[in-house]
């Protein structure tokens, strides 16, 4: 019997009738990790010690799950999949993971990101490129790539993700599964990593909405040590989704779906927004309103570049201290400057590398007022445009890039410019207003998954829980299992 | 405002004490001329200079000092798990003052 392709609700009902043990659970989950090591190089670690917990009425309690390996774990290796961090092991652990640990949730890896999350593609790991369970070819989208992984590949129902522009939700449109990270502050970063720490969030990638709601509802809570955590304890995501969203209404935005903007669009692009207008004629049916809107197509074209400037020059700042003297292993050298600066040289990727040097020009004083503050000043623009949708919409529905994932050979890793920016990469837009935004799987193009977006305004997670739920109810790919097409 | 210049890169680089490949400092260069572009095109929005910067997600943080009380500290033996080389409760540090 397989147990570790079932939902939460489902494998706490069998353990709580008898059917299954937590520790049976943990075998089956460690064992399919092992499988998938091999196949995909989703891991940094595998837990293989770990331990079966009491199963209470907490709905998390003796289910396995997997940690993205930038949640720092008392006494458990935690490197960011970065060389710099290739040895560490935290004396703490990450506040939302232990808030897991309470529930009695039980932590069987730590899977591979983009070094320290700076990454769209699964690729810059110290460990190794993640390859996508659908199709070794493809990527699997980044940063939270071994997450996403993972949970499609069926190894346990869920994992930890983080997201500074699009870390979980893309990776879950190309896993086909869910991704949801909630309002900034719901959960608590300290512990975490941090890439930019005005866009960091913490959240979850799952199978099914039901199964985000159960995880964030464990994961959240006002925190001491992040003085951005606000107070939820009368917000429970789980019982407050009910599926009703008759009076509730809908947006698009005409310069991101409308297949008019892009006269080169591929045939792959054309089917994935075919796709989602059947899941927007669907929204209908449920009885939501669906309107198309229209945006500033300048601010949505400068919106990949502002992401850039911001992200980058809260990196720069926030990975100061990586010096190979206070974390990290030394690096050689006659005095410390050499030393720092082999180990940080040898430590980073180019990737990295090239976002300190642009976040480091764009805050010296003769550049900082065009480049960093006009980024923060199109950052509120965008902000307002989306708050001003949520004055009369419940939520903006967009699709998630410009097809399924992409194929690991040629495919882009830096800002590039292209048509499809906007469609790529408006997911940032929930990361500068901290909306609440989740991913959910709207169909296959070419065998492979695809997926939509659904955004909301601040401290609305359970509106936009529920309106993903309804829409989840009437397709077809809630619980998919990865199945290599190729 | 100077344009961003190889040499430029590579001072940055040089004070950020990472060192960079050729590869490297082109990469940076090609992306940092989309960015210009797109931030050329942003100063043109009329009356971007009056928009207050957004530095932050939410501007609704309740801010409140903690009482001043001592909290138990982490035990400095599990500190030094992570240190390669110390003594008893001294790690050994490179020497900083010339």
């Amino acid at each position: 019997m397989k147990y570790m392709t079932k939902s939460i609700e489902e494998l706490h009902a069998l353990l709580k009738e008898g059917k299954v043990t937590s520790k049976e659970l943990i075998k089956e989950s460690l064992e399919r990790s092992h499988e998938v090591q091999e196949k995909y190089n989703a891991f940094v670690t595998i837990l293989d010690d770990a331990k079966e917990v009491e199963v209470t009425d907490n709905l998390l309690s003796g289910i396995p799950y997997g940690i993205k390996d930038n949640y720092s774990t008392k006494g458990i290796l935690s490197t960011g999949s970065s060389n710099t961090l290739k040895d560490y092991v935290p004396f703490f652990t990450a506040t939302s993971i232990e808030n897991l640990e309470k529930a009695g949730a039980v932590a069987v890896n730590k899977t591979v990101l983009d070094e320290f999350g700076m990454g769209g593609t699964g690729t810059t790991g110290h460990t190794g490129t993640v390859l996508n369970p659908w199709d070794k070819e493809r990527m699997c989208a980044g940063s939270s790539a071994g997450s996403a992984c993972a949970v499609a590949a069926g190894v346990y129902p869920y994992a930890t993700g983080s997201d500074t522009g699009d870390s979980i939700r893309k990776p879950a449109a190309y896993c086909g599964i869910v991704g949801y990270k909630p309002t900034y502050g719901m959960i608590s970063r300290y512990g975490l990593f941090p890439f930019a720490s005005s866009l960091d969030h913490a959240g979850v990638l799952s199978r099914n909405v039901k199964d985000a709601a159960i995880v964030i509802d464990n994961m959240k809570g006002i925190d001491k040590n992040d003085m951005t955590t606000w107070d939820s304890k009368d917000v429970h995501l789980y019982e407050s989704i009910d599926g009703k969203v008759e009076d509730k209404k809908l947006c698009y935005i005409k310069e991101i779906c409308d297949i008019e903007n892009y006269p080169n669009a591929s045939l792959e692009l054309k089917e994935h927004l075919e796709n989602f207008n059947k899941a927007l004629e669907k929204c209908k049916k449920l009885g939501m309103e669906v309107e198309e809107v229209s945006v500033d197509k300048t601010l949505l074209n400068a919106l990949a570049s502002v992401y850039v400037v911001i992200s980058c020059a809260e990196a720069t700042s926030n990975m100061s201290n990586l010096t190979g003297i206070i974390f990290g292993p030394r690096g050689e050298g006659d005095n410390y400057i050499d030393m720092m600066k082999n180990y940080r040289t040898a430590g980073f990727s180019p990737l990295i590398k090239r976002r300190f040097v642009i976040g480091s020009y764009v805050l010296q004083a003769d550049n900082k007022d065009r480049y960093f503050h006009n980024a923060q000043r199109v950052r509120r623009l965008l902000v307002d445009t989306w708050n001003k949708l949520f004055e009369k919409y419940d939520a903006v529905i967009l699709p998630v890039g410009s097809g399924p994932a992409k194929l690991l050979d040629g495919s882009k890793t830096v800002l590039e410019e292209d048509d499809t920016t906007a469609l790529e990469e408006h997911l940032q837009i929930g990361n500068f207003g901290g909306f609440p935004s989740i991913t959910i799987p709207d169909g296959f193009v070419s065998n492979l998954p695809v997926g939509l977006n659904i955004t909301g305004k601040c401290y609305d997670d359970a509106n936009v829980l529920n309106i993903a739920y309804a829409l989840e109810s009437v397709m077809d790919y809630k619980d998919q299992i990865a199945k290599e097409v190729k | 405002m100077a344009k961003f210049t190889e040499e430029m890169v590579i001072d940055y680089a040089d004070k950020l004490l990472i060192g960079l490949t050729d590869e490297e400092v082109k990469m940076v260069l090609d992306e940092f001329e989309v960015i210009d572009k797109n931030i050329s095109l942003v100063n043109e929005i009329p009356g971007i200079e009056k928009v207050e910067p957004m530095t932050h997600c939410l501007d609704d943080f309740i801010y409140e000092l903690r009482e001043d009380v001592v909290e138990e500290s982490t035990p400095i033996d599990d500190i030094l798990a992570n240190c390669d080389s110390y003594l008893n409760r001294e790690v050994k540090v490179p020497k900083v003052v010339e």
